[in-house]
């Protein structure tokens, strides 16, 4: 594989958090999946750390994660466990977005 | 009492920009300083931080995050987890430890001269925020390594590293001096949290982390976890101020600067992540290669951010991604060959086993840096110790301050690229460092790297024993192999099953 391709192949338009494994993470995968209906939610699990995608755009709520969570959430609970991120990122009251500006 | 959303009353809060009048604006935002690319205060209050953070909401998240690290590491203080270790895996916290924890610390005074510096009122919350983060991150990785010190004399390197003349930190010096300590504001924005923090620190915070994981060190899993959750929050003070540089006509300019940035990082991280990923990780505790991490972060997450932003890819990226899967190899080569100069005490990492996944992972890697390390293994084999050890140093470049390297064996390419400035020559290990320099030769010109120095007699005497006082290496800080050689031990029977048959 010459590296040109190899490199082509991670070229996707894919956002989301990537969050340090627990049960914030797994809230937010059930989140990820009512917050952005009709489309696929990709979840990676590297053990330390979980990838969640949407593709081009996702939306997390600060209710839907609440209600997933079981207890009193305010949004920036978020940063505990949100060690990277793809795509650009979006301050909201009550609701975080990742997007791309351009899509590919 | 009705509160309101925080939404409501943000941008005002941190409106804090005013017209000076006992002052000019130069005066109060020194341009050499804040970087202001000839851009009035009216042109960066425009500046609108993606990710959003007030102050009692940090102290709150940032109490949250201090409790679990600390629990973490007090439940697992009993369980031996550092005694137990593969040696290997001990190298990785020791190189880990005395490249990072100072580092952090300096970091933190780059954060400040945003915080106090940039006429962007976003970018001064966000950096204030971001200090703060900084200081947490020297105080942890000083305050975690320490109970190890009593154990093993090199975990002290944790705090002294980054005090010392050994090559490792010199190089790291020059960069992290480069991108963060003499640069201004913006400069610092641009190089340190876009360039640095939003690609490659995800490499040694997060993609250490699986290998971490894997290798039961939950410790060190989840304080180096924790650590890049501030990084995700601040990284994201450089991206606003690309897009108003763009917006301003400046794209060239920053677009400069992320290239440097980039291309030092990367060379930073093919000495220091790409062995311990590779080589010293047990070979069952490997979650990917660091290829594999570098396209998952770097490649795919990182080079898509750099272009979402308005920006090109880095002019070099073609050379970047060939790379990716050589120059590592050579930099462990090297820092194996020259082990008595390190910190830590590197792995080896070339069994039978450890070589089939190193071909996997590199094809080719047998007929390259395998030749050498065949030459090593025979050394090692027949007892020939004095010849698997360095009488001299080797040749650094006048950039990253790394060995200058290539691809060995059958696929040869190691070249020097040389330049002459005012009467001096300086050697380069890649175009791109040379073309690094040639941006701005009156900033690095009268830098001596290592080999500078002792050339010049700065390093007395002139043999091993003077170069390891001159880094400050003391007796019994001295590396050696992680194994004692344990691994050579295969090479040897399957020696005498040849012989035998």
């Amino acid at each position: 594989m010459s590296t040109a391709s190899s490199a082509q192949a991670y070229h996707n338009n894919m956002v989301g958090p990537v969050m340090r494994a627990g049960d914030l993470a797994l809230a937010v995968i059930e989140a990820a999946r009512i917050d952005n209906p009709g489309k696929e939610v990709f979840v990676e699990d590297k053990r330390a750390y979980i990838r969640i995608h949407t593709e081009h755009e996702m939306i997390l709520r600060r209710e839907t994660i609440e209600e997933e969570l079981g207890r009193p959430f305010r949004m920036n609970d978020l940063e505990v466990d949100l060690s990277s991120f793809a795509g650009q990122i979006e301050s909201l009251d009550g609701a975080v977005r990742f997007y791309f500006a351009k899509k590919l | 009492m009705a509160v309101l959303n925080r939404m409501d009353w943000y941008d005002l809060a941190r409106s804090t920009n005013w017209t000076p009048t006992y002052v000019t604006e130069d005066e109060l935002f020194p341009p050499q300083l804040a970087g202001a690319f000839g851009l009035p205060q009216n042109a960066w209050e425009k500046y609108d931080e993606p990710y959003k953070q007030t102050y009692p909401e940090y102290v709150k998240v940032q109490r949250d995050k201090d409790a679990g690290a600390y629990s973490v590491k007090a439940a697992l203080e009993r369980s031996r987890i550092f005694e137990n270790a593969d040696p290997g895996w001990k190298s990785v916290m020791k190189a880990h430890y005395g490249a990072i924890a100072r580092g952090e610390y300096a970091a933190a005074s780059a954060e400040a001269r945003m915080m106090r510096f940039s006429k962007a009122p976003g970018m001064r919350n966000m950096s204030t925020l971001g200090c703060l983060d900084e200081i947490r991150h020297g105080q942890m990785q000083l305050y975690f390594p320490h109970e190890h010190v009593s154990k093993d004399r090199q975990m002290d390197w944790a705090f002294k590293a980054y005090d010392t003349n050994d090559w490792a930190m010199i190089a790291a010096r020059h960069f992290f001096d480069d991108i963060m300590m003499t640069r201004d504001a913006i400069s610092v924005s641009i190089m340190l949290t876009f360039s640095f923090e939003t690609g490659f620190t995800n490499m040694q915070f997060l993609g250490l982390a699986a290998d971490a994981a894997e290798a039961g060190d939950h410790t060190f899993a989840n304080l180096i976890s924790s650590i890049q959750t501030d990084e995700s929050r601040h990284a994201q003070i450089g991206g606003p101020a690309l897009k108003i540089l763009i917006e301003n006509g400046q794209k060239a300019e920053a677009q400069k600067r992320v290239d440097i940035a980039v291309w030092g990082a990367w060379k930073l991280f093919s000495v220091l992540t790409g062995p311990i990923m590779d080589y010293y990780t047990p070979l069952e505790h490997r979650k990917q290669s660091f290829k594999e991490f570098m396209e998952e972060w770097i490649v795919a997450q990182f080079e898509r951010a750099l272009t979402d932003m308005g920006l090109e890819l880095p002019w070099y990226w073609d050379i970047f991604l060939k790379d990716l899967s050589e120059t590592h190899h050579g930099m462990h080569l090297g820092s194996y060959f020259w082990r008595p100069t390190v910190w830590w005490n590197p792995a080896a990492g070339v069994t039978p086993a450890e070589r089939d996944w190193l071909e996997e992972k590199y094809p080719g890697w047998n007929d390259t840096w395998g030749q050498c390390w065949d030459v090593i293994i025979d050394n090692v084999v027949d007892g020939n110790m004095a010849m698997a050890y360095p009488e001299t140093l080797p040749y650094v470049c006048n950039m990253c301050q790394l060995p200058i390297l290539g691809t060995p064996g059958k696929g040869w390419n190691v070249k020097d690229y040389p330049l002459e400035y005012k009467g001096r020559l300086y050697h380069f290990g890649s175009e791109v460092d040379r073309w690094v320099f040639e941006q701005e030769p009156e900033r690095y010109a009268g830098h001596l790297s290592i080999v500078d120095r002792f050339l010049a007699g700065m390093i007395q005497p002139m043999n091993l024993e003077g170069a390891l006082a001159y880094m400050n290496i003391a007796p019994g800080e001295m590396g050696d192999d992680a194994h004692n050689y344990a691994w050579a031990e295969v090479y040897r029977a399957l020696r005498e099953t040849r012989k035998a048959g």
